[in-house]
């Protein structure tokens, strides 16, 4: 079988993140990146498969220079190779021109199955897996906390606010994960080490065949028009109990209108 | 008679030859693993040292006479070896000498007439009989029957431990009858001084044929005890003082051993490293040195006693480790010998099986549970009396099950994360390292590249101390004694990483390599020299590990510090603290650096401090349970070890619960908290680092 896993470099969530001033994108320089959380979900559940079923684990960034660290990473924990869409054109690409983009690459790829994480920590739209499907014109399985494939079918367990849906499709398609699904691995360090040796392929626009008028800030749908830092938390009122306590308490509960 | 001759002869060849085959496979068994150029390195460079070492450690078996009753036994049944030899010179000199001129009255030339040997001869059997006596008395005592996992012995080959007994026993009876016989014959070398053997002699018959039969069988014991010493852990006696020998010195704790591959310190960034081969997966991995471990432990359970794991109901014990392995290494010995010698001719799968059985593995000869519960705390290391070094074993079989396996509880992977992508275990933004600064009322100097002209010290605040609430108490504590006291120093604020050390006791030695190169280059650069240390690891890892990597600096603990400024004057605590206060020794501090006095001395120099030590303390001190990474991994099997420690420091009935570091104020304060909660201690115990005790005494309440 052959799986695709979408891998992003995301800004580290614990540092400060900044949006750049002239073109109002994130400026990635300015932080650590790091391996989008829900994508090593992804990884470990395409080794899995790859495990149980055979077959080979492509892993897909599409990202600036940078974010070879984390195609390394995503290689390190076992995947096979690795594609690296990178292009000057595809900067500040929103959800519809990073979906075409990336669906053209995976055409040219070749897969039987793509996974991804259901959401990335920074741009956050979770649109991504279903905009991925549309394009590619294969069934969409998303928030999957369980993945079986059985010969040229996928099911899947879908995480819902009830419970559970129990999804089935055909393949080639498209899955998305969230973070019940299983307990990425750590890379080892001989895993650290194969994969300084792992090929990894870089694609331009024009090697995907990409129409790079559909790309880039300029030709987005979405425009970041201004932005503004969320004001800093204000300091929390402190209730000194001298006998009145409780009083004081609800006071400040009922002039804030929680009882 | 010569018949008496012939016997004695023949049976002493046929058991040297027996022993000596033993010996050689011993040997080959030993080598079959990589080398350890180092060890033999290290005491060349060292031999005074070590020539000390034998000296104080095996002859006066300084270690085991850390137990009174029991070390003193060892102590005479030692020596009784030594001393001993005389009379088997003289029991070999009697039967040959008879042979020829058909009276066995042979006597070791020049001393051999005289009065004080005959006289210590006697001493030292009567006081090995006395040994033996002890011996049994405590076997029965703290018999595993009895005492169940209690014991020491639990685990150990008690039948053997027993025929040892009985066997030394033989030795010594026959010893009396041959010398008593000798006297009665008039054939002892001595006229006086052998207070025993003399009066024996006029009791006994004048009977030739006894005193042949009693050397006979004096040396026919010998024989078959040292035929049982090299096939038992009694093997000790020969391999104790080689181990010794090659052990580190002072003693396996501080630093972690670097790692090697082949001997080789390994180079992470050598294209041709063998990632399969980091560590120790299979028992052929082993080096001659761990071997040596195998083959001194005399099973004594000292370790295990002393050991947090075990003494919580957990599944480790220091000396089961070793047994395991030894006798893991014993079943596939000749598959073992025969691979090393490039065999490879094992067709049979269940030899393959057994000879490739992983080291660490819940089918494996150590169960993970137990490598992982070990807290590095270095009681097992402190106590063993041959110098065996646990804790390298358990480093290097995590060093494998981490960087080969990728096998190690998830928690501690959470960490693992967070030091590669933060530099701090908590995953916190290196910019809140400073944090603590603003909150003091004066200026603390950050190093901008270069340490500032006029600081003595770089005061290396560590993760904890900067990130964590209870450690950064203790942070602007000393921040601010050294500042009353007029030392001048500075800190590398968001600059500063993890040591490394969690990662390092993980046996993730690749990230401990990266943070300690990264962290020796800003130290470097910066120019510095001299590094004040709150957190007892990174005081550990700085000044016994950076070596290795070549960074060198002074390093001292804080305690050291603030106890050398009160003894100066430069810091004087006036303000009384009435209160009843036990020190716990946080085990990187004492055991691992030997730091017991300093805190101990900053609390006695508070007015109205009253100290109260708990049972296990200095080098004896329990662990918080924090040390090995294990703070970063979850507790599930036995007794919190957290919670033993606060359940003996409440006997001590305190006030307040002092110590020096910050992981064992995490580890105690929780389980102090655990206690509150539910009413076993009362609500105004807290547990303080001594410098929140030095501030507070040193400044006057206002
Ligand atoms: C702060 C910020 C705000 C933004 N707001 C908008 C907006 O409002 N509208 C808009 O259209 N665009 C927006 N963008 C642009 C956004 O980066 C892109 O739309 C696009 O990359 C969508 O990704 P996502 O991270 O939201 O994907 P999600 O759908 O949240 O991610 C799901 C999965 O898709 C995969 N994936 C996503 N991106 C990549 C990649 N580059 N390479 C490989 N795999 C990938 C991963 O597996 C990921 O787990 C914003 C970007 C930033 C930084
Ligand atoms: S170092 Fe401590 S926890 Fe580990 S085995 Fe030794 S005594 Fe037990
Ligand atoms: S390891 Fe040392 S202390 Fe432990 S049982 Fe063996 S000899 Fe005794």
């Amino acid at each position: 079988m052959n799986i695709v896993v979408c891998v992003k470099q995301v800004p580290d969530t614990a540092t400060e993140r900044k949006l750049r001033s002239d073109d109002k994108t994130l400026d990635r320089d300015a932080v650590d990146g790091v391996v989008n959380e829900l994508d090593e979900y992804a990884v470990e559940e395409a080794l899995k498969l790859k495990e149980a079923h055979g077959g080979e684990v492509t892993v897909l960034t599409m990202g600036p220079g940078k974010a070879t660290e984390t195609i390394r990473k995503a290689l390190a924990m076992g995947a096979d190779k690795a594609v690296h869409l990178i292009d000057d054109a595809l900067h500040g690409s929103d959800a519809l021109g990073t979906s075409y983009a990336m669906a053209q690459a995976l055409k040219k790829i070749g897969f039987d199955l793509v996974i991804l994480g259901s959401e990335s920590t920074d741009a956050r739209t979770g649109v991504l897996p279903a905009m991925l499907a549309e394009r590619l014109g294969t069934p969409q399985l998303t928030l999957a906390n369980k993945v079986e494939v059985d010969g040229s079918s996928i099911k899947i367990q879908r995480i819902t606010d009830y419970g559970f849906d129990r999804v089935e499709a055909s393949l080639p398609a498209v899955v998305s994960v969230v973070e019940k699904i299983n307990e990425p691995r750590y890379p080892s360090f001989k895993g650290i080490m194969a994969a300084k040796k792992k090929p990894v392929e870089t694609l331009g626009v024009a090697d995907a065949e990409i129409d790079a008028a559909q790309v880039g800030l300029d030709s987005s749908w979405s425009q970041v028009v201004d932005f503004a830092p969320a004001p800093p938390r204000a300091a929390g009122t402190i209730v000194k109990d001298e006998g009145d306590g409780g009083a004081k308490a609800a006071e400040f509960l009922a002039s804030k209108k929680f009882i | 008679m010569l018949w008496v001759a012939i016997i004695g002869l023949v049976m002493t060849v046929v058991a040297v030859a027996v022993a000596g085959r033993r010996a050689l496979f011993l040997f080959k068994l030993a080598t079959v693993g990589p080398p350890a150029p180092e060890r033999i390195q290290y005491a060349k460079d060292n031999a005074g040292a070590e020539i000390k070492t034998q000296l104080v450690e095996v002859l006066g078996q300084k270690k085991l006479l850390k137990w009174t009753p029991s070390g003193v036994a060892h102590f005479f049944v030692m020596w009784a070896f030594f001393i001993l030899l005389t009379v088997y010179i003289e029991a070999y000199g009697a039967i040959i000498q008879g042979a020829i001129t058909g009276r066995p009255n042979f006597h070791i030339p020049l001393i051999g007439q005289w009065p004080v040997l005959g006289f210590l001869q006697d001493f030292i059997a009567v006081a090995c009989l006395l040994g033996l006596v002890a011996f049994a008395v405590i076997r029965l005592r703290e018999s595993p029957a009895k005492l169940g996992r209690g014991s020491r012995f639990s685990g150990s080959h008690l039948g053997g431990a027993w025929l040892v007994l009985f066997m030394i026993f033989n030795i010594i009876w026959t010893l009396f009858l041959a010398r008593g016989a000798a006297a009665a014959n008039g054939n002892l070398p001595y006229s006086s001084g052998a207070f025993v053997s003399i009066p024996l002699g006029q009791v006994l018959p004048a009977s030739g044929l006894l005193e042949e039969i009693a050397l006979l069988l004096h040396i026919g014991f010998m024989l078959v005890f040292l035929i049982i010493v090299v096939n038992s852990k009694h093997l000790h006696i020969f391999t104790a003082p080689l181990n010794v020998l090659f052990s580190r010195r002072p003693d396996g704790m501080g630093a972690v051993p670097e790692m090697r591959v082949d001997g080789k310190p390994v180079d992470f960034e050598d294209e041709d490293l063998d990632p399969e081969r980091l560590g120790r997966g299979k028992i052929g991995d082993t080096t001659w040195k761990g071997f040596l471990d195998f083959y001194s432990c005399t099973e004594c359970g000292r370790c295990q006693s002393q050991c947090p794991a075990w003494n919580t109901d957990k599944p480790l014990s220091p000396k089961m480790l070793i047994l395991d392995q030894r006798d893991h290494a014993f079943a596939v010995a000749p598959y073992l010998m025969a691979a090393a010698n490039g065999g490879n001719g094992h067709e049979d799968t269940d030899v393959l099986a057994l000879l490739n059985k992983p080291l660490v593995g819940e089918e494996g000869v150590i169960h993970p549970d137990v490598l992982w519960s070990c807290t590095n705390c270095g009681a097992c290391v402190e106590q063993c009396p041959v110098d065996i070094e646990h804790i390298d074993h358990i480093i290097d079989m995590r060093r494998y099950q981490v960087m080969v396996e990728s096998s190690f509880p998830s928690e501690a992977g959470v960490m693992v994360k967070n030091l590669e992508n933060k530099g701090n275990p908590w995953g916190m933004s290196e910019m809140k390292r400073a944090d603590w600064i603003a909150e003091l009322d004066f200026e603390v100097e950050l190093v901008e590249e270069k340490m500032p002209e006029d600081a003595e010290y770089l005061f290396w605040v560590g993760c904890a101390g900067a990130l964590e609430d209870r450690a950064k108490k203790t942070t602007k504590a000393v921040a601010e004694l050294l500042h009353i006291a007029g030392v001048k120093f500075a800190v590398l604020g968001p600059m500063e990483a993890c040591t490394g050390d969690p990662a390092r006791r993980l046996g993730m030695e690749y990230l401990f390599n990266m943070l300690a190169q990264q962290n020796i280059e800003t130290l470097n650069e910066a120019g510095v020299k001299k590094i004040v240390a709150t957190c007892p690891h990174c005081f550990n890892t700085l000044a016994n590990e950076y070596p290795q990597l070549g960074g060198m600096f002074e390093v001292v603990h804080h305690t050291q510090l603030l106890a050398k400024l009160v003894d100066e004057g430069k810091l004087t605590p006036i303000t009384p603290i009435e209160e009843k206060i036990t020190y716990h020794d946080p085990c990187f501090l004492g055991r691992h650096n030997k730091v017991y006095s300093q805190p101990r001395d900053i609390m006695s120099k508070v007015p109205g401090v009253q100290t109260q030590e708990m049972h296990r303390h200095k080098d004896r001190g329990f662990c918080c349970g924090a040390g090995g990474a294990r703070m970063w991994m979850e507790e599930r099997i036995g007794k919190r070890i957290n919670t033993e420690r606060v359940d003996e420091a409440l006997t001590t009935d305190p006030d307040t619960v002092s110590t020096a570091c910050p992981f064992c104020m995490v580890m105690l304060g929780d389980a102090i908290n655990e206690k509150k909660n539910s009413g076993e201690a009362k609500e105004s115990l807290e547990v303080v680092d001594v410098a929140q005790l030095l501030i507070k005494s040193v400044k006057t309440p206002v």
